[in-house]
């Protein structure tokens, strides 16, 4: 009983508290433009890391101790720095 | 005084060009130079749709020199984000002094410019109105086709061809060709070009 309770608290806590957080971005075409997404996201506390890929058009957020970052937090994030947002997605390894 | 201001901020800002509006809070610093004019802005973008700042012009034409000084104000207005392109309207104005022929008065401008680009195509075009009262009316158009050879990571060097066609009624060689080279790195952007009739060109731009 205690081991399922652990199984289902583990599946729970990686839906509320992502380490990784996968935005697909559209208009993300010139490398120098998109810095301002690299600066935006650098200012909240929670990011550890972010990469950028141009080719497939996504910004992958490490957080900090699997903090969550809200959807509504990185969007106006890419707005202000002039792109629309896709989809976000979360996952350990995505 | 005039020109000492002007010299002021010629030697305070780097010189800058182009991404009239860029993120919110960010600084465009950019300096546009060719053998026949000078171009040096100073941009806040207050939000991702609306940037304010400085901009200084010398225009060239047989040995005097035409300059402006505005206070200036860019809007995008419309932004188009695709998957694999991004164009964008923005809309320019501007009010300040000009001297021109050895006459200080007041000046402003306006304009427009487009463009649309993906990682390895560029067309730009932009059209700018100077005016005086009774000194001069002078508009200055300027086209730009550019590719890529190739796509460059987030963090890698980015190099790109273009072709720059620009017509300056108060420059020398009013119209010119200058084929030129774009990199860029990270937040810094350089250009150089040379026109087959001996122009030069020499652009810097960095966002902060």
């Amino acid at each position: 009983m205690k081991f399922i309770f652990a199984v289902l608290l583990v599946s729970m806590s990686s839906f509320s508290f992502a380490e990784s957080i996968k935005v697909t971005v559209n208009g993300m075409v010139c490398s120098m433009c998109a810095q301002g997404i690299e600066k935006k996201f650098k200012k909240i506390d929670a990011v550890k890391d972010i990469k950028v890929d141009l080719d497939n058009k996504i910004v992958i957020l490490e957080t900090k101790d699997k903090q969550d970052i809200e959807d509504a937090v990185i969007t106006k994030m890419i707005t202000e720095s002039g792109y629309n947002v896709s989809s976000i997605k979360r996952g350990a390894n995505e | 005084m005039f020109k000492l201001l002007s010299l002021s901020f010629i030697l305070f800002t780097l010189n800058v060009s182009a991404h009239p509006v860029i993120y919110r809070d960010g600084i465009v610093v950019s300096s546009f130079n060719m053998d026949n004019m000078n171009d040096q802005q100073l941009m806040y973008s207050v939000t991702e749709k609306f940037a304010a700042g400085l901009n200084s012009l010398r225009f060239s034409h047989d040995k005097k020199d035409t300059d402006l000084v505005f206070a200036k104000l860019n809007h995008l207005a419309y932004r188009y984000n695709g998957h694999d392109s991004q164009a964008n309207i923005y809309l320019h104005s501007g009010i300040g002094l000009s001297d021109h022929r050895a006459k200080s008065q007041g000046a402003f401008m306006y304009g427009a410019e487009a463009d649309w680009e993906t990682r390895t195509l560029f067309l730009g075009l932009k059209h700018f109105q100077y005016y005086s009262p009774h000194q001069f009316d002078m508009p200055v158009t300027m086209a730009r086709i550019g590719f890529s050879p190739f796509t460059a990571s987030f963090d890698s060097l980015q190099s790109w061809f273009m072709i720059q066609a620009m017509h300056a009624p108060l420059a020398d060689k009013t119209v010119s060709l200058t084929p030129m080279l774009r990199f860029f790195y990270k937040n810094v952007l350089w250009e150089m070009g040379a026109s087959a009739k001996g122009g030069w060109m020499l652009n810097l731009m960095v966002h902060y």
